[in-house]
């Protein structure tokens, strides 16, 4: 079965008899679109082999597990109050056997707290009750507790970090062997913090200020790190400065910004980075030889992202070799990285989530963008994504290649 | 008394029976009479004895409301009223009074008959029951009592659901019930007006909930029945009469035309008659589209769908069939059922809630083997699927709701106070109301500010219009008038008019006082200088000094007189009406502190 293009024009239609689904009297233009996305809804009964669409009150930029039966979200609006909130997953998604019998389709807000300031970082401490989360304005971090005895999320330290340049919110990733914080919005601001201590327990100590786009913990010891400007290091906290590294981009690459995804275990023998930039290039990275890429391709993307800053590209956990990318317009593509290599060809992805734009309430708004995507902790072909018109999507594809 | 008390009755926090008391100005109103499903005791009917402990509640209660047809609303109605005892009113719409017997019966046929119960409430106990409703149209203002009105909005949510706005004079009370904000294929969405009521009443669970979007579940419903049919097997849907029924046949046939497909589909006869005639009774409950198709053909002439006849049953080949009773408990869809039951190719969509003790109740609890009559056990192979299609709000349907009617105060039942501190908070933040979280039992007590309307009469209005300009329209402004209260009516007059209605002389009280100083000079001198000191004091006042010697400060009159005894001595006569007794004692103190002494 041949891959599915990007940004197909809308699927044919055969001749409508006059029976509409839609109810109510609607204008043209609304009918239109109310088609297109009854035609999506028909045609995602074989695409997908379960599919969910919520509507937040506030669009969030995070997506943050904890456990594999919640997830966090938070607004990001500058000038108002946002929300935070602890949501948990129908039982149907969490269950192994039976999910016929549990008819519940919905989220449930379990815990809820307010934040002044937009949250573009989210990252929960595991097994702990603490959140950790960065934003504008101002440099800073701030540590909330969720409360075990009611449904409140609320902030119990702010923690400011300084930015010489400004405009910046320091990027975050934990640790899982013990409670601490990885952030920075600057190589020369990288520290890991105690976030129920306050304590920092280690700094990066260089003057190099390049900005940061992603940061991730290996393991206790080792985190990787992304630059805006494609600049890649594997860092080993137990020593004075020294990562193993990618130079920067060189000229002739336009200056993109890039973001990247380090797969954890997996096959191969050392840890592979997967490097997304602006234009829609991906690179794909042996962590031993960060300076010769293993392949580089060109996705399928219709255009350059809008907003480089919510580019993300993560690998599946529970598949060989699949990865998947959005930040540049209502999709979340899926590819399979097995067969690439060399550089600059362009590849077709195994799947396209188009859910984001079909199901788009509301006539006239700007096309919503993707503004983070998430895979499911166990289910293997399970993502979460949510885009900037506050839907939020779960969605479990199907793999093309499996009918074959 | 100007408080409102709400009290949700029942012992624990559980969801699943609703009945709420609430008190307004001296009336005792019961929103809803729900059973609790899961028990089989007492616990499944809320705890009446809190209304009193003995006897009859038809005393205690001006009117029970009841909001729509579902068990967990109305299944303790006629315990209540039967049993317990209870005589009154029990409003509920026309279509809530058509459905509310029959799912009453079927679930005491359910009880006695399956489950074997004593002391259950018996079919005449419904009859009777049911002779107490008075059905309302929505928008309708029903007098209850003189001073008792209620009125339904529309809620969506099922055939007849309504919302309650309970009033008392000023005061009200919104009750919403279930409702819905979404139209769905065959209801509209709940709507009200901005009545601005003193309290609006709601489920806790609607506001922490976020619900999946209703064409993902109408796609899932899809998925499965194309998925039974494309292997060649047969689904059974089994519904109630009304609702659902629709609004699924609506959806598959849109889907067959859609996907050309030829799978027949059926619809028994037995639940087109009674849908049939219940729609033409109720069209105006339906949404816009199902009422213009109804106008155009018979609700059940679909393209792609049939009437069912008990023989197609044993056809091969795959089909799809809608049939009754819903909870599989009985008649043409227990009989289905058992035929397709041991093939597991075949598919059983259970489209609601179903009572303990029915075979639906048993399949959805994971049950693979049912013991049938005549001890026959029947195998359960076929894929078994619950799909709820009840159309319920969510958090963000609730703030619609609030927005819409404006409340001062907003109380959800069935949640629990301290657990849910940030949706008080959301909510009190959002639309600046107080929020209330009561637990079954306890009582909630708002205080309201109840405004009293009194007419004034024009003659005083005029007067204090001459009195100075009225710049600030919507400021409080201070008015001097008595107030006339006859036969619930009030009026404001002024102080003349209310003497010549009440046919009363006016009497004027005067106090004087004398206060005497030490002065030699003369009377006439003396009243000069109490002049000049009193005009060069009291600035804001009137001073005047007239032709007789006396001095006046506004209406009080002072004056100079000798001692009788004592040349030296002077007596000032300051003299005041009742009314004027603030400037006077002011004025006598003033005086008593003596005179400035002055160069003449």
């Amino acid at each position: 079965m041949s891959a599915q293009r990007e940004a197909a024009p809308p699927l044919a239609r055969s001749p409508r008899p006059p029976h509409r689904l839609a109810a109510g009297s609607w204008a043209p233009e609304v009918t239109v679109a109310m088609e297109s996305a009854e035609d999506w809804l028909v045609e995602s009964l074989r695409l997908y082999q379960d599919f969910h669409a919520f509507d937040l009150s506030a669009a969030t930029r995070g997506l943050e597990w904890i456990g594999d039966k919640g997830v966090f979200v938070a607004g990001y609006e500058s000038l108002k109050k946002n929300e935070i909130l602890h949501l948990i997953l129908p039982p149907r998604l969490s269950v192994k056997e039976n999910q016929g019998l549990f008819p519940e389709r919905d989220f449930k807000v379990c815990h809820g707290g307010f934040s002044d300031r937009a949250v573009l970082e989210l990252k929960h401490v595991p097994d702990t009750r603490l959140l950790v989360t960065s934003g504008l304005p101002g440099c800073y971090l701030r540590v909330w507790r969720v409360a075990e005895d009611s449904d409140v999320i609320k902030a119990i330290s702010t923690i400011a970090v300084q930015d010489e340049a400004g405009g910046l919110w320091p990027r975050l990733a934990v640790f899982s062997s013990a409670p601490r914080v990885l952030h920075g919005a600057r190589l020369s601001s990288l520290q890991v913090l105690d976030p129920e201590s306050g304590e920092t327990t280690y700094s990066s100590g260089i003057s190099d200020s390049e900005e940061l786009s992603s940061l991730q913990v290996l393991d206790g010891d080792t985190f990787a790190f992304c630059c805006a400007s494609g600049r890649l290091g594997l860092v080993d906290t137990r020593q004075p400065w020294a990562p193993l590294e990618s130079p920067g981009q060189s000229p002739g690459s336009g200056g993109q910004r890039w973001c990247a995804e380090v797969r954890a275990g997996g096959s191969g023998p050392g840890p592979c980075f997967s490097s997304l930039g602006a234009d829609g290039q991906l690179r794909l990275l042996d962590a031993r030889d960060l300076c010769h890429p293993m392949s580089s391709v060109q996705c399928a993307v219709s255009m350059p992202s809008p907003s480089p800053e919510l580019l993300r590209v993560t690998w599946a956990p529970g598949l060989d070799n699949c990865l998947a990318i959005s930040g540049f317009d209502g999709t979340v593509q899926v590819y399979d990285v097995t067969s690439w290599e060399g550089v600059g060809s362009q590849v077709e992805p195994l799947f396209t989530h188009r859910g984001h734009i079909f199901l788009e309430e509301g006539e006239g708004h700007a096309a919503a963008l993707v503004t983070t995507h998430t895979w499911h902790p166990s289910k293997p072909r399970t993502l979460l994504s949510a885009a900037s018109d506050a839907s939020v999507h779960v969605w479990d594809w199907v793999d093309p290649r499996a009918a074959c | 008394m100007p408080e409102i008390r709400v009290t949700p009755l029942g012992a624990g926090q559980d969801v699943g029976r609703s009945c709420i008391l609430v008190s307004i100005a001296g009336k005792n109103v019961m929103l809803d009479c729900g059973m609790h499903m899961g028990f089989n005791d007492d616990r499944r009917f809320p705890d009446f004895s809190y209304i009193t402990q003995n006897g009859r509640l038809t005393d205690f209660l001006d009117c029970v409301i009841i909001s729509h047809f579902h068990l967990d609303h109305c299944g303790a109605l006629p315990y209540f009223s039967e049993m317990v005892g209870y005589d009154g009113p029990i409003y509920m719409t026309h279509p809530t009074q058509a459905i509310c017997p029959i799912l009453l019966e079927d679930y005491r046929k359910i009880a006695v008959d399956k489950k074997g119960e004593a002391n259950f409430f018996t079919s005449q106990m419904i009859k009777d029951c049911m002779k107490k409703v008075v059905a309302v149209h929505l928008h309708q203002t029903v007098q209850v009592d003189d001073e008792l009105e209620i009125k339904a909005y529309y809620a969506g949510h099922v055939l007849g659901a309504a919302m309650f706005q309970i009033k008392v004079g000023s005061e009200s009370v919104v009750y919403t019930g279930d409702y819905n904000m979404t139209p769905d294929r065959h209801l509209g969405a709940a709507w009200i007006d901005k009545c601005r009521p003193n309290l609006l009443i709601t489920e806790s669970t609607y506001a922490t909930t976020i619900r999946d979007s209703k064409r993902c579940r109408e796609r899932d419903f899809l998925k499965k029945v194309h998925e039974t049919v494309e292997r060649g097997g047969k689904v059974l849907i089994p519904v109630f009469a009304l609702g659902r029924a629709q609004e699924l046949c609506i959806l598959l046939e849109t889907f067959w035309e859609r996907m050309n497909l030829k799978v027949p589909i059926y619809f028994s006869t037995g639940l087109t008659e009674k849908a049939n005639h219940y729609y033409k009774l109720f069209i105006t409950w339906t949404n816009q589209k199902i009422r213009k198709t109804f106008v155009q053909r018979n609700m059940f002439e679909f393209k792609h769908i049939k009437a069912f006849d008990r023989a197609f049953a044993d056809n091969p080949g795959p089909m799809v069939v809608f049939a009754t009773p819903g909870m599989l408990h009985a008649g043409q869809s227990l009989q289905i059922f058992r035929k397709w039951a041991g093939n597991e190719k075949n598919m059983v969509i259970m489209p609601g809630y179903c009572v303990q003790g029915t075979v639906g109740h048993k399949i959805l609890s994971g049950q693979r083997k049912l013991e049938m009559e005549g001890r026959q056990v029947l195998e359960v192979k076929m894929q078994v699927e619950y799909m709820s299609f009840s159309a319920h709000a969510d958090a963000k349907g609730i703030m619609q709701l609030v927005g819409q009617a404006e409340p001062e105060s907003v109380l959800l039942v069935h949640g629990e106070a301290k657990k849910m501190e940030f949706l008080r908070q959301k909510i009190e933040q959002e639309f600046r109301v107080s929020c209330y979280m009561p637990a079954n039992g306890e009582t909630v007590t708002l205080p309201t500010s109840p405004s009293i309307p009194v007419g004034i009469s024009l003659g005083l209005l005029k007067r204090e219009m001459a009195q100075g300009l009225l710049s600030e329209a919507k400021k409080p402004r201070l008015l001097h008038g008595t107030l006339i209260m006859k036969d619930s009516n009030f009026r404001l007059v002024s102080s003349e008019q209310a003497l010549k209605e009440l046919g009363l002389a006016e009497h004027q009280l005067r106090f004087t006082c004398r206060v005497h100083l030490q002065d030699t000079r003369k009377e006439q001198e003396m009243a000069l200088r109490v002049y000049s000191h009193l005009k060069s004091t009291l600035k804001d006042h009137c001073v005047q000094h007239l032709p007789d010697g006396s001095v006046t400060v506004e209406s009080i009159l002072i004056q100079a007189a000798a001692h009788s005894e004592d040349p030296g001595t002077k007596v000032l006569l300051v003299s005041w009406t009742y009314q004027d007794e603030e400037l006077g004692s002011f004025l006598t103190a003033l005086l008593k502190k003596g005179l400035p002494q002055t160069p003449s």
